[in-house]
């Protein structure tokens, strides 16, 4: 028997023609944990997805525990141990947590009829796997994220997985949430259970992974030992350029604030908020989920009305009461979720850049010409370099990077004075994450004040000249310039 | 013109299943079926259902629907009817009475726009899904209709109505279908010319992200629903001429009809999508469909529900097969694969 529980090697895969996979090698060997790493649309989950059958590969062999396999059906994957979870998990969220967990055996072994002890049974087994402890009967759709992917893990268990692919597991998770499903990862690989993870977060891939595998534009470009990559190398594999982490510095504050917030409370969602927020500078807001950082930014764009506390804009007092006041007031802001919240999918790119100055584009009565908006998106297209050769394009036809950029634009297309962004690079590739920082840099530079909300601690660091961290509600505490860095964070945050 | 079609598939599909109705209503009906009194009995119909469902169309686009417009409408129709009568006697003259008709469609635009309204709050408002509430809402009007007449039909109106109703503008056009011409090119400028349009596709689209980028999501969709009313209204009061009098049922095959003529034109309250055009042509192959089976003598009018019913049934099959991930779709997938590897 070979060294490797999985081997794929000269992996074709083309969809209308085009390339996704070009004869990729990849190998796991069992009871470690691999890393999948690339930007967005480098060929990940076209991988994943021929692994687990979803897809049929053109090309290639494909060994699992020294057998060949010629066809791989979801079925059949199940059958050798291969479980994924995916990144919306696939769960019932009108379900417990029990029926959640016994359905698939219950289906599998072909039950007629509901046992409710026995279900609970297999529930039991199932948590007893990784020693998690939770409320069988709880709802599956009131368990925060990182709950729901630990009942995930615990089905997966119940099939006698060997190895479980895990797609980007940490994308909605706080620091604590990562380092308990990071626990359960380490415990899973004693049992030795090979875990494949697939993740663009630099710091996550190695604080965990013993073996990484590095994707480009569908081809391998580097795969070994984790250890044997430094951060730079392993950037530059993923981007294919060198990457400068340049610190935010800002050159012109104005001096009196253009965003005072006083006493702000609403309750059940945050109390006492008070802060100030000049022209020129980067806020940083972070904290875990829950601690009313989203609810602060919601109040601040008139989505959520504060019971008491002032908020000035300019020195006047303001009361924001809807978006359309906000934007009058020159606050915008670009949302959490980008794909429910920032964009129509399926209208053209320009229609989406232009959706909030409509105003500015349109003659007296509202009267719009179709023309204008195309001519004003191209100004953002090229400003930004949103890649793509036709803005009449569907918004869906673009990645995650260049659809934030349309989401920024269409908030810079507007006059502004503040621009809140939650979450700004959430699911985006190192590359245009990169290009999104620099774009912020150059407007605080241009005196725009910015708040970023985000659990990216790098990302704080890195673009913040003031951090505010939250805790339950409240301010826990304020960090300076010089003062930034993960740790003293991590430190209020704990 | 054939950038145009290849920019347009859906429109060209439309034109070769009217150019498919023509084809078989003249080879089984012949030259009856092209006589000028076929014609303008066509003209003199559609109308009524075409400004219907031309504001069904706005409900559409805003990724609502109304379900509630027929009852509304001849609500609507019997009060304006109602006001008409009460108001005239056969010795005005043609001026005052004119006059009093005009209130009375005034009375029923105003009916329309408060419907639409109560509708818009509750759907935005009281956050109830849009079927439920349009469907409350038509049993109410209806139910306020049924009350009002007993289920009568009003009758009584003044001679000079249906004559209007009957009237040529500049000598040719029936008078219903310039009405028509006017609802449609109002609506045409509204939904490309305005940025009312604009951002209905997008609310239609995705709500939440037009809420999010300071679009008054709610005032616009009660706007909806109240041009939707309003056109509907208007078609009501145009029936009223055919019929010379009102009455608490009038329209109810036509709720049908309309969303059957907006599926036929591949809009879904599924809402963001929409073109005028295509609802044009629909609205013509529905009317000729509708004239032509008149013609078999052996289908009387018992037969309509199932008609339509069948008709609408085949189009949705049809139009969730073409589109996202229908078998047709998947196919024209495979299609463009191929033709690419070559």
């Amino acid at each position: 028997m070979s060294e490797y529980l999985l081997e794929m090697t000269g992996i074709c895969k083309s969809f209308a023609g085009v390339h996704a996979l070009d004869h990729v090698n990849f190998a796991v060997r069992p009871g470690s944990v691999i890393c999948l790493a690339g930007e967005n649309g480098c060929g990940k989950s076209t991988l994943v997805k021929i692994i687990s059958g979803v897809y049929t590969k053109d090309e290639g062999e494909v060994t699992f525990e020294g057998h060949k396999i010629d066809k791989i059906t979801p079925a059949e994957a199940t059958k050798l141990g291969i479980q994924v979870i995916y990144q919306d998990l696939s769960i019932f969220p009108n379900l417990t947590v029990m029926e959640n967990l016994a359905i698939n055996s219950e289906i599998t072994a072909g039950q007629k009829v509901v046992n409710r002890k026995r279900w609970e049974k297999t529930a039991r087994e199932a948590l007893s796997k990784i020693g998690y402890d939770i409320d069988l009967y709880a709802k599956m759709g009131d368990l925060s994220v990182a709950d729901k992917q630990l009942v995930a893990i615990c089905r997966a268990l119940l099939f006698n997985a060997k190895l479980i692919i895990m797609d980007e597991p940490t994308t909605a998770l706080t620091k604590k949430e990562v380092d308990a499903l990071f626990k359960t990862v380490r415990q899973l690989k004693e049992k030795n259970i090979a875990i494949m993870f697939i993740s663009h977060k630099t710091e996550e891939i190695f604080e965990i992974s013993d073996d990484v595998c590095i994707m480009r534009n569908g081809k391998n470009v580097y795969a070994g030992k984790t250890a044997d990559l430094t951060r730079e190398d392993f950037t530059y594999h993923m981007t294919g350029r060198k990457l400068t982490n340049d610190k935010f510095v800002p050159k012109n504050v104005s001096k009196e604030p253009v965003l005072e917030v006083k006493d702000l409370s609403l309750k059940g969602a945050y109390e006492n908020v008070s802060f100030e927020l000049r022209k020129g500078e980067i806020l940083g807001i972070t904290g875990l989920l829950g601690s009313g950082r989203t609810e602060l930014a919601l109040s601040l764009f008139g989505l959520m009305k504060p019971k008491s506390g002032e908020i000035r804009l300019n020195g006047k007092s303001a009361t924001i009461s809807s978006p359309m006041e906000a934007q009058r007031l020159k606050i915008g802001y670009v949302p959490e979720d980008r794909l429910t919240e920032g964009l129509c999918l399926r209208q053209p790119i320009a229609d989406n850049i232009t959706l909030s100055s409509l105003k500015r584009l349109s003659g007296k009565f509202g009267i719009l010409n179709h023309k204008d908006i195309y001519k004003d998106a191209q100004i953002w297209v090229d400003k930004f370099s949103i890649a793509t050769d036709d803005p009449h394009k569907y918004a869906s036809t673009l990645s995650g990077g260049n659809q934030q950029k349309i989401v920024l634009s269409k908030w810079l297309s507007n006059d502004l004075d503040v621009l809140i962004l939650n979450g700004p690079t959430v699911g985006v590739d190192v590359g245009a994450k990169q290009d999104i920082h620099q774009l912020v840099h150059e407007l605080a530079n241009d005196g725009l004040a910015v708040i970023i909300i985000s659990d990216d601690l790098s990302e704080v660091v890195q673009n913040c000249n003031r951090v505010i961290v939250m805790k339950d509600g409240h301010i826990s505490g304020e960090i300076g310039s010089d003062d930034i860095t993960e740790d003293n964070i991590l430190e209020i945050i704990r | 013109m054939k950038n145009y079609f290849a920019k347009n598939k859906y429109t060209a599909l439309l034109l070769i299943l009217l150019a498919a109705v023509l084809l078989f209503f003249t080879v089984t009906q012949g030259s009856k079926f092209w006589s000028a009194s076929m014609l303008s009995g066509m003209c003199m119909q559609f109308p009524e259902f075409g400004m219907i469902t031309l504001g069904l169309m706005f409900c559409f686009i805003s990724g609502n629907i109304d379900m509630s417009f027929v009852a509304l409408g001849d609500f609507a129709a019997i009060i304006a009817v109602k006001y008409i009568v009460a108001h005239t006697n056969d010795t005005m003259s043609n001026g005052a009475i004119g006059g009093v008709i005009f209130v009375g469609i005034l009375i029923s635009v105003l009916i329309g726009i408060f419907g639409g309204f109560i509708n818009g709050i509750l759907v935005t408002m009281l956050n109830i899904p849009p079927v439920m509430a349009t469907i409350a809402m038509s049993l109410v009007w209806q139910g306020f209709s049924t009350a009002l007449t007993r289920g009568d039909a009003v009758t009584g109106l003044p001679m000079l109505y249906s004559e209007v109703g009957h009237s040529n503008v500049l000598g040719f056009i029936p008078f219903p279908l310039f009405i028509f011409i006017i609802g449609f090119v109002i609506a045409a400028f509204l939904l490309k010319c305005t940025t009312y349009g604009e951002k209905l596709y997008m609310i239609g689209t995705n709500a939440k992200a037009a809420k999010f980028s300071a679009i008054n999501t709610k005032f616009l969709i009660i706007l909806t629903f109240i041009i939707c009313a309003v056109y509907s209204n208007l078609g009501c009061m145009i029936m009223v001429s055919t019929m010379s009098s009102a009455k608490a049922d009038y329209g109810s095959s036509y709720l049908m009809r309309c969303i059957l003529i907006l599926v036929l034109a591949g809009v879904l309250p599924d809402g963001g999508y929409g073109k005028i055009m295509d609802v044009l042509f629909a609205i013509v192959i529905v009317q000729i469909i509708s004239s032509g089976v008149n013609m078999f003598p052996q289908i009387n009018t018992y037969y309509a529900s199932l008609i339509w019913g069948g008709l609408l049934l085949i189009v949705l099959i049809l139009s969730t097969k073409m589109t996202g991930d229908g078998f047709f779709a998947k196919k024209a997938v495979k299609k463009a694969a191929a033709a690419n590897k070559n």
